[in-house]
């Protein structure tokens, strides 16, 4: 039952990190080669942040944004 | 057990969302000495526009720019919509956004600019409507 518990949840974080991690990895035919169309969603709350931040910076409100390289998409 | 094994399947996925959520946000992830240049010059020119809103020469469009409504404020207005382009390529190219992202990026922009404009500016609404805060 415990072993049961644990495959669940491997097999879980598999399939969730398949979904967010969305690799494609594509084998074929080099002359015939396949075209994958990807739709990309902004999040215009996060944009909408990112915005308020530089708006706030160039009125005087804060200090200077900072570069974050760790953050985004 | 069962329902262990599905208390821990929400709690993951819940976990998931979060991180999602936490991730999209879209930075200026290197400073560079021209990203620095287009912000501090923006900062240097706000009072002069704000005058210039004030007195309804220059207004906020839709698209996220600045537009000389009447006088003399043509030279003001293409340093500062050439700083704000500048800002907003820099948020898509650095985001590794698409390029057709900058039409979003902008409309964001201009509704934060609505929202922050003083009352009596001019401001032109989603629908291209110029109206007076």
């Amino acid at each position: 039952m415990k072993l049961n518990h644990y495959i669940g949840c491997v097999l879980g974080i598999a399939g969730l990190l398949t979904a967010q991690g969305c690799t494609v990895k594509a084998v074929g035919d080099p002359n015939r080669p396949i075209t994958i169309n990807a739709h990309i969603t902004i999040d215009v709350k996060g944009l909408q942040k990112t915005a308020n931040s530089i708006e706030d910076y160039v009125s005087g409100d804060t200090s200077a944004p900072q570069a974050n390289p760790q953050g985004g998409k | 057990m069962k329902s262990r094994t599905i208390m821990t399947m929400v709690f993951l996925a819940a976990l998931c969302m979060v991180t999602n959520a936490w991730a999209a946000s879209y930075d200026i992830k290197e400073m560079t000495p021209e990203v620095k240049s287009a912000l501090d010059g923006r900062r240097s020119r706000f009072e002069e526009l704000k005058s210039l809103k004030a007195q309804g020469a220059v207004g906020e469009n839709n698209k996220g720019y600045v537009e000389a409504l009447s006088g003399n404020a043509q030279s003001v207005v293409d340093a500062e919509n050439r700083d704000r382009r500048f800002i907003y390529t820099t948020i898509v190219s650095q985001n590794g956004l698409p390029a057709d992202a900058l039409g979003t990026v902008e409309d964001v922009f201009a509704k934060v600019q609505r929202d922050k404009a003083s009352s009596g500016d001019k401001i032109q609404d989603a629908s291209g409507s110029w109206t007076t805060k």
